[in-house]
């Protein structure tokens, strides 16, 4: 199992893997935005111009996106252009990485006090709503059940998008068996 | 289960027993403060209970500088405003909150802006702004129910914005909290009920929520049992001042069991209930546990068992089949809400309460997906889902 494989990494190559599932997710967020109709539904209902951060405390890597109007995401990679409405911080590299490489499910993380919220907390519950239904679509069906509370009965995708997220998937499960390597 | 892991804090001094109002002069005292002021609400000087508050101080030497009675049910920027005012302009050094959930949110929300300064509340809103202690703070519960005595959180609404803002900080905890059974005395029996039941349900779903924890759970199922053993023999005897304390005691203890291991889709329904159609808080958790429970049970059949133990006692335990316990449990709940009814007609269905319609069924299932509590919940909860629960919850 891909949890088996990356057991042993030190902190360095951590860092590198939350940086790389942060980028991947953010692409993935404003790719699902585009076309799943439930994303879309979830995020409408968001402030345009909302903008919305996870990040690893202290100043570790981080994810941003905006939400452009009609239910639509745009990731703007790692800087915000203006103090962000809702983040949700790692307390820690380790905890980040837990959740990240699908250790622990995100709902656990929030239970074990793994991450703080800042900002209003609906808007944070619709993001994680968000993040369920993400990594459903980018994740291996066995991968996601560990990630997601339920694993959704109703995905309907178009395969490319479905592949293209998972090719980014691989690299990063390659990426983090070369740097174990 | 090796990512295993949880934290549990509770620095609250708790004191709690006959006299224990006796002991607020010292502990201000131990604190350092000379000079502090009550905060509290007309309901509860009204019933009289600040007398024997004054006169615990007054025959310790212990002057009450002042005494803010005018707290409404539901706390606001500019009441905390007004009260910081008069705390400054009195030269108070400590906070005494007297009442139930808002007169002790009140307290908290006053406590930052006397402390850090400054008239805007708002601007310490959120979690972890505060990075240093309050002024000394006690807190002396006059509800048996919402735990807030034992909780790092105040919500206080801003009138102009017409929104809620929440505090969260382990700061905003008071220094004690004193339980007397002299507080809760005169509550009226639909009152008891609906606060004991509120209880109940912070120790339910913190038992039954994702992050319970050893603990927590040794907290809430000290709670369940107390409020089990306890809420009807005080319903048909409100005089019992034993029976008081074991549901005030228990309304501390599931504080501190869900303010470590939070709540779950009860209080997200009960939360979206009491914004929409104003309803008590109490009312809700009531009226919305069996179905929450049942809609969960699948993921929460192991603890559900368990809590039979604790809402049953040892014989109905052990005299119930293992696979029937989970059920056993909701029943004994229903079972507890149908004698509320029958005493002071405590609504067990969205109908009973005569004050929600059924075409208002859809906007509380969108506003409940939104609270944060929904996280906690043991099970994924969709749109449908909690439209369901509402269904059956109605009559
Ligand atoms: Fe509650």
């Amino acid at each position: 199992m891909l949890a088996k494989r990356i057991q042993p990494m030190a902190s360095q190559a951590k860092r590198l893997y939350v940086e790389l599932m942060f980028q991947v997710m953010g692409r993935a967020l404003q790719a699902v935005s585009e076309v799943d109709s439930e994303v879309q539904g979830e995020a409408r209902v968001l402030p345009e111009g909302f903008l919305f951060e996870m990040m690893v405390m202290p100043e570790g890597s981080r994810l941003i996106v905006e939400h452009i109007g009609n239910g639509r995401f745009h990731y703007h990679g790692d800087s915000a252009p203006r103090p962000v409405d809702v983040s949700i911080k790692f307390k820690h590299l380790t905890h980040a990485f837990l959740v990240l490489s699908f250790q622990e499910k995100t709902s656990v993380a929030f239970a074990n006090d793994r991450m703080l919220v800042d900002g209003d907390v609906s808007y944070a519950v619709r993001m994680t709503r968000v993040l369920n239904r993400l990594e459903a679509f980018i994740l291996p069906k066995i991968i996601a059940e560990r990630a997601v509370k339920e694993y959704p009965a109703n995905l309907h995708l178009p395969e490319k998008l479905i592949s293209a997220a998972q090719i980014y998937l691989k690299v990063a499960t390659h990426f983090v068996q070369t740097v174990r390597a | 289960m090796s990512n295993t892991y949880y934290e549990f804090f509770c620095p609250v001094k708790v004191i709690a027993g006959k006299a224990a109002l006796e002991h607020i002069p010292y502990e201000l005292s131990a604190l350092g403060a000379k000079r502090p002021m009550v905060v509290t609400d007309k309901g509860v000087r009204a019933a009289g209970l600040l007398d024997p508050v004054i006169a615990a101080c007054e025959e310790s030497g212990l002057e009450i500088v002042n005494i803010y009675d005018d707290v409404p049910p539901d706390s606001s920027t500019t009441v905390v405003r007004d009260i910081a005012a008069v705390y400054r302009k009195e030269k108070c050094d400590s906070i005494i909150a007297i009442g139930g959930g808002s007169a002790i949110d009140t307290g908290k929300a006053v406590n930052i802006l006397v402390s850090e300064g400054g008239d805007d509340i708002a601007k310490y809103s959120g979690a972890g702004v505060l990075k240093r202690p309050l002024k000394p703070f006690l807190v002396v519960p006059t509800t048996a129910g919402t735990g807030s005595e034992v909780t790092s959180i105040a919500v206080i609404t801003d009138e102009k914005k017409g929104v809620k803002l929440p505090f969260t900080s382990s700061y905003l905890l008071p220094n004690a909290a004193v339980i007397d059974p002299r507080m809760t005395l005169t509550l009226p029996p639909h009152i008891t009920a609906a606060t004991a039941m509120d209880a109940m349900t912070h120790a339910v779903e913190s038992f039954t929520c994702m992050a319970k924890n050893p603990l927590s759970d040794a907290y809430a199922t000290a709670a369940i049992k107390k409020v089990s053993r306890s809420l009807l023999q005080v319903m048909d005897n409100p005089k019992d001042s034993d029976g008081r304390l074991e549901l005030a005691q228990a309304s501390t203890m599931a504080g501190i069991a869900f303010s470590n291991s939070m709540v779950g889709l009860v209080h997200s329904l009960g939360h979206a209930t009491g914004a929409i159609c104003h309803l008590p808080h109490g009312l809700c958790m009531s009226l919305y546990l069996p179905y929450v429970l049942e809609y969960n049970l699948e993921t929460i059949r192991e603890p559900l068992s368990e809590l039979l133990l604790h809402l049953e006692g040892p014989e109905v335990y052990a005299a119930t089949p293992a696979s029937r316990r989970a059920e056993a449990s909701i029943s004994a709940l229903r079972k507890l809400r149908d004698a509320l009814y029958k005493r002071c007609k405590l609504p067990r269905t969205l109908k009973e309460t005569g004050k929600v319609t059924e075409d208002q069924l859809d906007q509380i299932a969108e506003m409940a997906l939104d609270d944060g509590s929904i996280m906690f919940n043991p099970k994924e909860v969709t749109l449908k889902d909690a439209r369901a629960v509402l269904q059956r919850a109605w009559a």
